[in-house]
Formats: C-alpha cells, structure tokens, sequence
C-alpha cells in the first residue's frame, strides 16, 4: 500500500494524573524509517505506546490503516521485558510459534545466532536489546515500533540495532524509532518527527526538515527545533554501557514519564 | 499462517516452563507433604483407615489447599503486566481470553502437582498402611475404601482450583507484587472464613436453619466441606445425607473457577480504557 499511511494519529493527547504528557498529537506514520526524537520527558515512550496500542489515549484516535497481516504491528519497549529463566532461542521460539516464523532466522538476523542457548538474564543489556527488536520484527510486521532500540549500547551495538531496523523499512513497511542518538537518525532516518514538552515541533522527511530548518544534519536541526544546547546525549548514553537502568533515568517511560516531564518544564 | 498454533497452547507451555523453573513450588509440594504427612501421623497413621484420616485433614485442608493455590496464583497475571511483556504479547495474534486460559491452565495444571500429587501420596501411604477391609472398593455406604479418598482428593482440587481461579483475578488487578501479595492474602482471608462468618451471622439474625445445607456451598471453603461430608465422611456414618446440595456445592466451585478467568480477562481487555476514562474525567476536573 504505498504511500498510504501505515498508521495515523487525530489530535491524540494523553494525560496522567491529569497532566497532559502528549498533547493533541496529529501524524501520519508512512512506510520507511521514521525517527522520533525529543528532550528526556517529552513524550516519546508515550507516544509510541499510544502507536502500538498499549495505552489509550484520552482524547483523539489512533488509527492504523496500512498495518495489515496476522500480526500487524512489532512493538520493542524501551525497558525489555522477556522472561529472565528463559533462553535467548526459547524467548523467541514462544513468540515465533504464534506467528509460524523461525526462531533461529530472527536469531541470526541480528547476530545473536551464537548466543541463543544462553538465558535471557545472562544476557548484555546491549544482546537484550538485539533480542527484542528480533522479536518485534517477528511475523513481519507492517509497523515495527522500537523505543530506543540503540538505547545502553557501545558503538558498533548501536549502529547493528540500527542497521537491523533501517533493514525492516521498505515500501510497505514502516519502521518508527525513538532515540536520543541524533548520529544514528542522521544516517538511516527517512522522516523525522520532534518533539518537545508532548507536542508535536516538527516532522516529515529528513531532507525538507533540513532544507527548510537550514540545518547541516540532525543534531543543528534538533537544536534549532528544541533550543536544547544539550544535544548529543545519545552518544554519551551509549557510552556508558549496557546497564538498562540507564534508560529509567531519560524519565520518559510510563509511569515515570508524566513526573519526569512536568517537572522539566 | 497455517502452521500457527493456538494461542491458549503455546501460552500454556512457556508458562508451565515457568512454573516448572520456579523451585520455589517444588519446596510448597514438598512442604505441603511434610504437613500432610505430620497430620496423617498425629491423627493415628494410616492404619486407620482412608475415612479417619479425611476427618484429620479436613479442617487443616481448607487453610493448607486455599493458602496453596493463592501461592500459585496470586502472581500468575501480574507477572508479564508488570514487566510490560504483556503489550508484546498483545501485539501478536493472541486474544486477552486466549492468554488468561494458557496461563491459568497452566497454573491449574501446577496445582495438580503442587497440591494433588500430596494428597495423593498420603492417600497411598494409608492404601499401604491401613487394616484390611480399607482395601476393598466399596459400593455401597458403610465401608471405609480409597474410593471415598478419591472423591476427597476431587474435591480437594476442585477447591485448590477455586482459588487458583481467583487468585489470578486478584493479580490481573494488582499493580505490583506487593500490592499482588496484599489482595492475594484478601482473598484468602474472605474466602476461608468470610462465607461462615456471613452464615453464621444470618443465623444469628434469625435465618431458618434449615436453609443452612444451600448457604452453606455458596462459598468455596463451605462448598468444598459439604461435599466431603456428603460424600465422604457422611457415607460410612449418615447415609441420609443432607450436609449440602450437591449439584449446588458443585456449581459453586465450578462459577467461582470460571469468575477468576472471566474477571482477569475483562481486567486486561478494558483496564486501559478505564485508566483512560479517568485520566478524562481527572482532566475534565482540573479543567
């Protein structure tokens, strides 16, 4: 279904305890990569929470019209959540039953075919990681939706989960990311949504945002977009390692997201 | 997709893999057949046969099973909701039902294990060790036999399944594990003693005895001991019966297992659209 969007968002807003974390969101998710990039707190996990189904939105709709098959869409949480007892190829050999695909293939497609006898709480943060987008991808998805897919990785980790998500997008298939690591968006990103304080600040495909921002790349189109002269916390994120607790601190996952993000404002 | 298997079995198998992972139920069985076995020993041994050693663990059987089964329930739920593996799962085509019935049959499954395979052992135990006429398979009323601990050890499961059941309910509405093991302890807590403190105070505010036999298996722990009485005990010393309605006492264990699984379901399936609508009425009010 080419250029139709996979899916769709109508002034979607969501609030917690009151307090809107994503306000009136309009987007159309369209085939390819798309990035969505934003300050800690500003709506990202939200929003791609709201994408997958797994929060409602208190106003506004979600609708995905281009996101067919037995399993429409591939969802990556930012904190990974598989069974630790299990291993890496029975984590996803439960998964690959419901949807009839290979365990083994998906283990190799991101390069953990070495490591799939080893159970998932032995595992890096950075193979967990793997892991989880070999599971989104699972079923082939029209929509895979990956909160911070390089998240807690080293450099060659982060540009493999990347590589392994740009992979998925094609003419029927929309791949949307979140990530702090603007390097990565730069180079494999065909659209780009931003946010800031749950509102939409820019979005559409990279070059025009580029063209229209007078931006040389992400990071001064992110800067001039957000007024952030923090950027570039991606790369100092990943180099800290594969903990995960790394990524409770962007404050941007539920429930910690509305709290986080109303006291940045 | 032809090859896809069904939902509820390949939900079931990862979370009898889980269960079977957890040493923890393997130290509940193990726990449970010391007890049974202490008791069985202080009532006399199993030389007294299968009807004297129900009536020992009777009254202990309706604390242990209930305290067993919410053991192996009360997390059964909370568990992938907590982590947030459930949002996964529901992205594959796996129905809010499909998975309550994997997990719970899963968990039902353990309690055959955990709390049947016990029972079943101080059965054998008093086969081995009781007088000669336990040996014999009774037909008729007056004759102890490992028939009637058969239908003892049914019921058992029947009231372990009750509270499984619900157990899982109480942990689809938990929001940790704390929280989980505080309804959990609710739930035990109303279910043994709640259905006889409530008989017992509509006798007192001048109910007609008579209608005690069909109060009575309103609850599980009431439904489960009327059912023993009728059938087990009360075969050897009351052939009249009367304890409780039996088709009742049945129904009420049987409606309380199915509660469980249509509460949980209901739970997972419309809980964000509640959590949603309260978000807008919060709004509406701060508004």
């Amino acid at each position: 279904m080419p250029d139709a969007p996979v899916a769709s968002l109508s002034a979607a807003t969501r609030t917690y305890g009151g307090v809107p974390v994503l306000d009136g969101v309009s987007l159309d998710i369209e085939p390819g990569f798309t990035a969505v990039v934003g300050p800690n707190g500003s709506g990202k996990s939200t929003l791609l929470r709201l994408l997958v189904g797994a929060t409602e939105p208190t106003a506004g709709e979600v609708r995905h019209p281009g996101a067919t098959g037995p399993k429409p869409i591939g969802y990556l949480p930012q904190r990974v959540p598989f069974r630790d007892g299990f291993t890496a190829r029975e984590t996803l050999a439960f998964y690959a039953r419901l949807v009839d695909d290979d365990p083994d293939a998906a283990l190799e497609r991101v390069g953990l075919g070495d490591a799939g006898d080893r159970r998932v709480g032995a595992l890096s943060g950075g193979m967990r990681r793997l892991l989880g987008i070999a599971q989104a991808v699972l079923g082939d998805p029209s929509l895979a939706v990956l909160d911070e897919p390089a998240s807690g990785l080293d450099p060659g980790m982060r540009e493999r989960a990347f590589r392994a998500a740009a992979g998925r997008a094609d003419g029927d298939t929309a791949v949307v990311v979140s990530s702090h690591a603007l390097d990565l968006v730069d180079a494999h990103a065909d659209r780009v949504v931003i946010l800031r304080r749950g509102r939409v600040a820019a979005a559409g495909p990279l070059e025009r945002l580029l063209d229209e921002r007078d931006a040389a790349d992400v990071r001064e189109l992110y800067r001039v977009v957000t007024g952030d002269a923090g950027v570039g916390t991606g790369d100092a994120h990943a180099a800290t390692g594969g903990d995960e607790s790394d990524d409770e601190g962007d404050g941007d996952a539920e429930p910690d997201v509305h709290v986080t993000g109303v006291s940045d404002r | 997709m032809s090859g896809r298997r069904s939902g509820v079995a390949t939900v079931f198998r990862r979370e009898l893999a889980t269960v079977v992972r957890t040493p923890g139920y393997g130290v509940l069985a193990g726990g449970l057949l010391v007890v049974l076995g202490g008791l069985l020993a202080a009532g006399g041994g199993g030389a007294t046969g299968f009807v004297p050693a129900v009536v020992d663990l009777l009254l202990p059987t309706e604390a242990l099973v209930p305290l067993a089964a919410v053991v192996l329930g009360y997390r059964a739920l909370l568990t992938d909701a907590a982590s947030g593996e459930l949002a996964v799962i529901r992205t594959y085509p796996v129905s809010v039902g499909e998975y309550v019935a994997g997990v719970l049959l899963a968990r039902l499954t353990a309690l055959v294990g955990a709390v049947g395979v016990p029972y079943a052992v101080i059965g054998g135990v008093v086969w081995l060790t009781a007088a000669p006429d336990t040996g014999i398979f009774a037909t008729h009323s007056g004759v102890d036999s490992p028939l009637l601990y058969v239908r003892f050890l049914a019921f058992v499961l029947l009231l372990g399944a009750a509270y499984v059941s619900l157990a899982a309910a109480v942990s689809a509405l938990a929001a940790s594990r704390r929280s989980a093991v505080a309804l959990g302890a609710l739930a035990l807590v109303a279910g043994v003693l709640g259905g006889d403190l409530l008989l017992l105070r509509s006798l007192a505010a001048g109910a007609s005895p008579t209608g005690v036999p069909a109060s009575l298996a309103l609850a599980p722990n009431g439904a489960f001991r009327g059912l023993v009485f009728e059938h087990v005990i009360g075969v050897a010393f009351a052939p009249e019966g009367g304890f409780v309605s039996t088709p009742r006492a049945v129904a009420s264990l049987v409606g309380w297992t199915l509660l469980g699984p249509v509460a949980a379901g209901a739970t997972l399936a419309y809980g964000g659209r509640v959590d949603a609508a309260v978000e807008r009425v919060r709004r509406g009010i701060g508004d």
